[in-house]
């Protein structure tokens, strides 16, 4: 067991796998080059000092490009992991990833596969708005795209492990204050969570979430930032007698939708925390699903707490009112209950 | 050829100072039979599927390859049979140049389900990954980065194989087109771009959509060699892909080569070509390929016409067992639109 | 215009064995406003009459198939309109003469309630958001249920019973607890004669001898059930709360009687045979709309006046006293009637009414004529205004032309709440319906 930052445990998923399996490589900008920064995150520093410039690909300003590679190789025999600097510019290579990498498994009626992982890190940073999207939903709704999130550093590892070795198409999203970047590329104002992390070959499966709290009153699901604003906001609940169940779906796609279903069952209450978009964000969907499934054990009306529907703005101010807060939660919860 | 009036922009035929000669070896003429006779199935290949779409029997537009065969053929016979081969929303003759089943295709335009693509894909999507070949992309320019990943994964893997892409003049002037061929370009990768400068991108001439006379002065731009060739010249096509591959195997990267020719049919089937002049379609119809190549091989191969006539007969009986193979076959399930959506 | 989108009625496939059911009666009319949930028609089946509930909330905009016809499992019958969006309010203050309180309760509270057997009206708080009765609301109630000891029998509405202060002082030497001191008459003040009465009468006791004690005799204990403790205390709460004054009157029967041999008569063979439940619900559904606020609920402080009829039937079963009501019983033609009131009663007794069944009615029968009860006095039916017993049919002499002629009688007895409404409307309601059944062709008037 080490203790280790999400950049430093997908690190060490990205290099363990690279030497399990020589057909697994790295696309992505400034991912390789010397003297660098190993990616926007740090996460692939140091990786091409291993395993060269071929297997660590940096690539132009050409996110199309960058998709298609990862695609084309994944269908033609590498496992790549392909990245982009800011999830903002996943709608750059929108066509290759939706129309292509989404769709090429069931148009050859099943005679290939696309074995490839895209990292994008998302959330609101004070970069201003085409720097901070959390856009998870635009690819949830994609039928053939696996999306996950890992939000500890034993998740992290674990869960960009399973996606390596999924034979499909898996979008990882990463949190930009959870990353817990060091020198000169740390985010100002991040989280940075450390956790302890095996050093031996574990996964943490696709399609399964995790309970961070038990409770009892209200069910809570959150992801990456949102996970910790909760718990933090559970905490100051149990003062006032609210005992909050927080769960992380980890995956979004396939849900574990089990494990909601029976915390909502217990707790009759369900409160989503999203960083994206209220309207059609990915709570929408597990809201829907839980008011479809779990409508007798409801005791209130489904909430999700979600960024507003605007762009995400630019002013500290202005963001902190955009981003759920820990007492935004606080008060949601205590109407509810 | 008779001298006459064409609308201002249209490419002349041939011969063009733009053009680059043909050279290189030819096939052998086992070889040289086989190209006349890829050519010959595509051609009475999309007749045909011409004729059952009107029947009624094919449920789908269909984007027909007539007057294009010689650049099929000539880039899949130099091509070796590993190789990679992506292709466009006008694939059939593409797939059938590089061997995937007639069956397999008439079968998947029916939307049977011993289609290429288990009726999941259409005639858009036709392709066999066994053979090396991706179902078809319609997204146009949306191939050009796969190629590029498919060459990049060559490279690592060190299997020797050459990727082929084909794309229309259309494709490139999207953005995917572009960083596509530039990441096939800074990487050397082991591809051939191969364009079918048919003139028309639906009903766009090409002089509107690019500035430049040709699509192959582009490829300076990226720092590749690229050729314009007389595309309906199966030889000539034929020579320029044999040698781009071997540059590609032997690591000296891509080579974009303009393949100048004329689609006889409308873009789709729903298309009544009233932007082409009619004097413009007679003048490309006197250089159909396959008349040409046909008159070529009479001139230049002993017993050429017996074994043409085999090539004939052959071809015949090939379609018409397609035709049966894909009338015969049953429809898929409905409940499998839930398959194949992952690897489990 | 607020309701806009239709909402087909559907109907239902409630049968195993046929495609088709026959529509035996709608219980609502084109422009009443109904709730999702609420009785909307009767279906009948091979096997039994079934009622069949609303599938959406707002007005019956239209109803596309004549009672009696025979229609066709999944077709169209009729529609609602609907708001777009919106729910019709709940609380019965959005249209006039909307129908009873819809209650609002969370999905889990309501599972908690019906596996509970408690009804939903019965429960005394709503804690939840927007006045949402919720799980732990149910679980109060419960507990309460429980735990709470049985209330002390108190007389008077106040809880310490009137005395002087003389008496006052001469209880709390003596250590005897006023509340067990009778007054001279039942609720005057009590006096120091009372007290000191009482006080004698207890030293006398304690000084009989132990011998003179009669032996004590076996007893057993009968806890009551917590469906009857439900009753005793809902009945205690009314009780308190109501004024409740009942009047008699005696009716001249004769005719009815004859009237219904007759009709007997004429049914012979079928399998109806209305009884005189089914004829005093008749007349009381055309007498009500005349006496609009005996047909109504009362809060407290608001009279609830409705503008369909839905008659409680006071039906005894093993569990004790059920109330079921039969809806808009002012449209039912008197087989439709006893059919359906049949059909209703031989649910309740055999345990399958459904809550909505029980709920909602806007006024009570209860007949206890069978077991040869004459006048008595009804409890009211809470929140319903009124509520009318009737007593048995039984041979009286009566002067009929100035001589005395056999003839049956019945009595009614009347109980109304005084707080919302008074004696003499009351004697009129009863006079009305002891005119019809003296003369049983005014009905036709």
């Amino acid at each position: 067991m080490t203790k280790m930052s999400i950049a430093e445990a997908l690190r060490a998923a990205i290099r363990s796998e690279m030497r399990r399996d020589a057909r697994v490589v790295c696309l992505g900008e400034d991912i390789g080059i010397p003297g660098g920064f190993g990616g926007a995150f740090t996460v692939t520093l140091g990786l091409s000092d291993e395993f060269g410039h071929e297997r660590i690909l940096d690539t132009p300003i050409s996110e199309a490009a960058i998709a298609g590679m990862a695609i084309g190789a994944a269908a033609c025999g590498l496992r790549p992991i392909a990245d982009v600097q800011y999830g903002d510019f996943l709608f750059n290579m929108m066509d290759q990833l939706a129309n292509q990498a989404a769709k090429l498994r069931y148009m050859s009626g099943g005679t290939l596969s696309v074995p490839m992982v895209m990292r994008a890190p998302i959330g609101a940073t004070g970069r201003g708005s085409q720097h901070a999207q959390s856009l998870e939903a635009f690819f949830t709704h994609v039928p053939g795209l696996k999306v996950v999130a890992p939000s500890t550093a034993y998740d992290a590892k674990g869960l960009l492990t399973a996606a390596i070795r999924d034979d499909n198409p898996v979008l990882v999203f990463e949190h930009k204050l959870l990353y817990g970047s060091k020198g000169a590329r740390t985010e100002k104002g991040a989280l940075s969570p450390v956790g302890e992390v095996p050093e031996e070959d574990y996964i943490v499966p696709i399609g399964q979430g995790i309970v961070r709290r038990a409770g009892k009153d209200l069910t809570i699901v959150a992801n990456l930032l949102m996970v910790y604003r909760a718990l933090a906001a559970a905490d100051k609940l149990a003062e006032q007698g609210i005992e909050a169940e927080v769960i992380d779906p980890r995956t979004l796609v396939p849900l574990d939708k089990a494990l909601i279903l029976e915390s909502v069952r217990k707790t009759g209450r369900l409160l989503i925390v999203e960083e994206d978009n209220l309207t059609n964000g990915w709570g929408a969907e597990i809201a829907a699903l839980m008011a479809d499934e779990a409508f007798a054990w409801l005791d209130a009306p489904i909430k999700r707490l979600a960024a507003p529907d605007v762009p995400p703005p630019f002013a500290p101010v202005l963001e902190q009112n955009y981003v759920p807060s820990e007492a935004k939660i606080i008060a949601t919860a205590l109407a509810m209950c | 050829m008779a001298e006459m009036t064409l609308p201002a922009g249209t490419v002349p035929p041939a011969p063009s100072p733009m053009l680059t000669p043909p050279a290189g070896p030819l096939p052998e003429r086992d070889g040289l039979l086989r190209l006349y006779r890829e050519m010959l199935l595509i051609r009475q290949f999309e007749e045909i599927v011409n004729e059952l779409y009107l029947q009624g029997k094919i449920p789908s537009t269909l984007h027909l390859y007539i007057g294009q065969e010689a650049v099929a053929a000539g880039v899949c016979g130099a091509l070796q049979p590993a190789d990679w081969v992506l292709s466009t929303h006008r694939p059939h003759g593409h797939a059938l140049a590089k061997g995937v089943s007639p069956g397999g295709i008439m079968a998947e335009l029916f939307g049977k389900a011993t289609g290429t693509c288990k009726a999941k894909g259409g005639s858009m999507h036709v392709g066999d990954f066994t053979l090396g070949m991706f179902p078809a992309i319609a997204i146009v320019g949306g191939n050009l980065p796969l190629a590029a990943g498919a060459g990049y994964a060559s490279k690592i893997l060190k299997d020797g194989k050459v990727t082929a892409v084909f794309f229309g003049e259309g494709a490139v002037n999207e953005g995917a087109w572009h960083e596509g061929v530039n990441a096939c370009a800074i990487w050397d990768l082991p591809v051939v771009l191969v364009c079918e400068n048919n003139l028309y991108a639906a009903s766009t001439p090409v002089s509107q959509a690019i500035k430049t006379a040709t699509v192959a002065e582009r490829a300076h731009g990226y720092g590749i060699p690229g050729l314009t060739i007389d595309g309906n010249d199966v030889l000539a096509v034929y020579q320029a892909t044999r040698e781009a591959a071997e540059r590609a195997r032997r690591g000296a990267g891509p080579t974009l080569i303009e393949c100048l020719t004329y689609r006889q049919c409308g873009h789709s089937r729903s298309d009544p070509r009233t932007y082409r002049a009619k004097e413009e379609e007679a003048a490309w119809k006197l250089r159909d390929p396959i008349d040409t190549y046909g008159a070529w091989l009479r001139q230049t191969q002993p017993g050429a016409e017996a074994a043409l006539a085999a090539i004939q007969t052959e071809v015949t009986a090939t379609i018409q067992a397609a035709i049966e193979f894909a009338e015969t076959s049953p429809l898929p399930d409905p409940a499998s639109i839930y398959e194949d959506v992952f690897k489990e | 215009m607020p309701f806009e989108k239709p909402f087909d009625i559907v109907m239902p496939p409630l049968s195993q064995t046929s495609d088709t059911l026959i529509l035996t009666a709608w219980l609502k009319k084109v422009g009443d406003p109904v709730i999702k949930g609420e009785a909307l028609f009767e279906v009948e089946t091979d096997k039994a009459v079934l009622t069949v509930e609303a599938p959406a909330s707002g007005i019956l905009q239209a109803l596309l198939v004549e009672p009696g016809s025979e229609v066709a499992i999944k077709s169209t019958i009729g529609t609602i309109a609907t708001t777009v969006g919106e729910a019709v309010p709940a609380n019965g203050h959005a249209a006039p003469a909307a129908p009873p309180t819809r209650i609002l309760a969370s999905p889990r509270a309501r599972g908690l309630a019906e596996k509970e057997g408690v009804p939903l009206a019965a429960i005394g708080q709503a804690t939840g958001a927007g006045g949402l009765i919720v799980e732990r609301d149910v679980r109060a109630y419960l507990a309460a249920r429980r735990t709470a000891p049985p209330p002390p029998l108190v007389t008077g509405k106040t809880a310490a019973p009137p005395a002087t202060p003389v008496a006052r002082r001469m209880a709390e030497h003596a250590g005897l607890d006023l509340a067990s001191v009778p007054a001279a008459t039942p609720g005057a003040v009590i006096k120091r004669a009372d007290v000191a009465a009482a006080l004698q009468q207890q030293q006398t006791a304690e000084a009989a001898p132990a011998t003179n004690m009669p032996p004590a005799s076996a007893s057993r204990r009968v806890p009551l059930s917590p469906t009857r403790l439900t009753i005793a205390r809902r009945l205690q709460h009314n009780q308190q709360t109501a004024v409740p004054v009942t009047l008699t009157r005696d009716t001249d029967a004769t005719e009815l009687v004859a009237l219904r041999e007759r009709l007997l008569a004429d049914l012979a063979g079928q399998d109806v045979r209305p009884t005189y439940t089914d004829f005093l619900v008749s007349i009381v559904a055309r007498c009500l709309p005349r006496h609009p606020h005996f047909n109504a609920t009362f809060d407290g402080e608001a009279l609830e006046v409705f503008e369909a009829v839905h008659l409680g039937l006071a039906v005894d079963t093993e569990r004790g006293l059920l109330v079921p009501v039969l809806r808009d019983v002012a449209h039912l033609g008197l087989t439709a009637l006893a059919q359906a009131r049949t059909a209703l009663v031989k649910r309740t007794i055999a345990g399958t009414v459904t809550p909505s069944e029980l709920a909602g009615g806007t006024f009570t029968l209860t007949n206890l004529g069978a077991q040869g009860v004459d006048a008595f006095t009804p409890l009211l039916n809470p929140p319903q205004v009124a509520i009318l017993g009737i007593g048995r049919i039984r041979p009286v002499a009566l002067p009929v032309g100035g001589v005395l002629a056999a003839r049956q009688a019945m009595c009614l007895s009347l109980t109304f709440d005084h707080r919302a409404v008074d004696g003499a409307p009351a004697a009129r309601l009863l006079s009305d319906i002891a005119g019809l059944i003296e003369h049983p062709e005014r009905v036709w008037l």
